[in-house]
């Protein structure tokens, strides 16, 4: 990852949402971004110009647009129109972004189009959040990655936010190796990232 | 021995890595693909080099650039697709009205304030001078800035009772069963509230009842205070004048009713006159006191 003193930036064309620009790098924002946000907090997956990556959970392309700055491929899936618009803008300047309008619960609708990917990336307000990554562990590689960004608001209002994780951790413990459970404050509120390895 | 293709959105690859490429440019690519489905048990990741080995692209960079136009493509239909929709427009109709109103009581108030303090004498007391009125009597008496302020908020007056027609029409016309019960305004909030008419279609009565009532219902669900009776269907007159004993019943069945009708508005899209006639008997029965 590219640091100017302690400001997390990436490199590429800016302008895309009105993002602050420092030595011809852009800012990555960890209160806009999730993944900033994980990454300013001093973990989350380094991420490399040869990696491919599935994007659950698009939503305008702003953090898909940092993310493709760092990597080789992303694979941006999205189903809702109005961000989809927003999101086919920041494809149309960027030639490693593939915008896929479906839903990230039902990966046999986008399969056709997908090749293995080095990490699973997923931002979806959906209560089946766990459900929705396991459903999608079938494009992993063998050594690849997933980290789920747990807005446990959406599975549960009514729940305590530290027992929703503790479930998410378990579920996917039974299918991934989850390598570090992590809260996002102060940038996110009752927003945990999990990121997990594949069980070689 | 029969193998089994593996369907792609370039085409269709054998397990020994024999393919036949999917012709045509990119609009047919895309139309091809809205057809494929795959079976996640036994999908297998496309590796980008049988598209090259096939003979489709040269390299990486052109796999890509291919893929990426066909996605694009795809999804500017689907998006077309989504906005076809008739309650797409109505619900960002609804959305202006009800953001109208609010702008229209803010500057109401500010005004009056305003006019209060150009003029030390006056005051609203006693006067029966509700915000409406009141500007006009603004607009007789002030003049400068304050004058024109107030013509603005008449003008505005006038875009709201347009748009008010407007969307009662409209509601009329894509949700002919749901307006039938509740009129056209209140119609259209629930569907703006839902989401969508689709949306609307699928949810339980349970539901309906209380859309519009998000802070009520949560409050009852995390600390336990009672539970919302209506949300935005107390907005229609057969709700909020029914007495009171009776006004939670009338919501249910109104909701019940509402929630055929919501499916009855977007599967078949028409209004259907026996069921209208029963729902109407069963609400105003509900209303009758015990």
């Amino acid at each position: 990852m590219i640091w100017i003193g302690d400001v997390l930036v990436s490199p590429g064309e800016g302008g895309v949402y009105g993002e602050r620009m420092l030595d011809g790098y852009r800012v990555w924002d960890p209160y806009r971004s999730k993944l900033a946000a994980l990454y300013v907090l001093g973990t989350g997956v380094d991420l490399r110009p040869d990696m491919r990556v599935l994007y659950l959970g698009a939503a305008n392309g702003t953090t898909v647009s940092h993310v493709a700055d760092y990597v080789e491929t992303v694979y941006a899936v999205e189903i809702a129109p109005r961000p989809m618009q927003d999101l086919l803008e920041v494809a149309g300047r960027r030639r490693n972004v593939v915008p896929i309008m479906a839903d990230a619960g039902r990966p046999g609708e986008f399969a056709p189009f997908m090749e293995a990917v080095d990490l699973i990336y997923q931002d979806v307000a959906q209560p089946d959040q766990v459900a929705i990554a396991e459903r999608n562990l079938p494009f992993l590689k063998p050594d690849g990655c997933l980290i789920l960004m747990l807005k446990t608001r959406s599975v549960d209002v009514r729940r305590d936010p530290a027992e929703v994780l503790e479930e998410a951790r378990e579920e996917l413990g039974a299918h991934l190796i989850v390598v570090e459970t992590r809260w996002l404050e102060p940038y996110h509120r009752d927003h945990a990232a999990l990121v997990c390895a594949a069980r070689r | 021995m029969i193998s089994t293709m593996r369907r792609y959105w370039f085409g269709d690859v054998d397990e020994e890595g024999g393919c036949r490429i999917a012709g045509g440019d990119t609009e047919a690519l895309a139309e091809r693909a809205l057809s494929l489905r795959t079976g996640m048990d036994t999908f297998v990741p496309l590796d980008w080099r049988t598209a090259r080995d096939c003979g489709f692209v040269g390299d990486r960079e052109e796999y890509i650039d291919r893929l990426r136009e066909v996605c694009i493509a795809l999804a500017r239909r689907k998006i077309a697709q989504r906005y076809r929709g008739r309650d797409v427009e109505l619900l960002q109709m609804v959305r202006t009205l009800d953001e109208l109103d609010h702008v229209i009581n803010l500057l109401n108030e500010r005004a009056a304030e305003w006019y209060q303090v150009a003029r030390p004498s006056f005051s609203r007391k006693y006067r029966a001078l509700p915000a409406r009125r009141m500007v006009g009597a603004i607009r007789r008496v002030a003049d400068g800035p304050l004058r024109r302020v107030a013509d603005e908020i008449d003008r505005l007056y006038g875009v709201r009772s347009a748009l008010m027609q407007e969307v009662s029409e409209r509601a009329d016309e894509v949700l002919p069963n749901c307006s039938a019960l509740v009129g056209g305004l209140v119609a259209a909030r629930l569907v703006s509230r839902a989401g969508g008419l689709a949306a609307l279609a699928r949810m339980p009565a349970s539901t309906i009842q209380v859309l519009g009532s998000e802070r009520a219902l949560f409050s009852h669900l995390r600390a336990g205070t009672p539970p919302p009776k209506h949300g935005i269907i107390f907005q229609h007159r057969r709700v909020h004048n029914a007495p009171k004993e009776v006004r939670g019943r009338v919501a249910r069945v109104l909701a019940a009713r509402l929630g055929i009708a919501a499916r009855l508005d977007y599967y078949r899209g028409v209004a259907v006159p026996e069921f209208i006639a029963e729902a109407q008997a069963r609400i105003d029965e509900a209303g009758r006191a015990a």
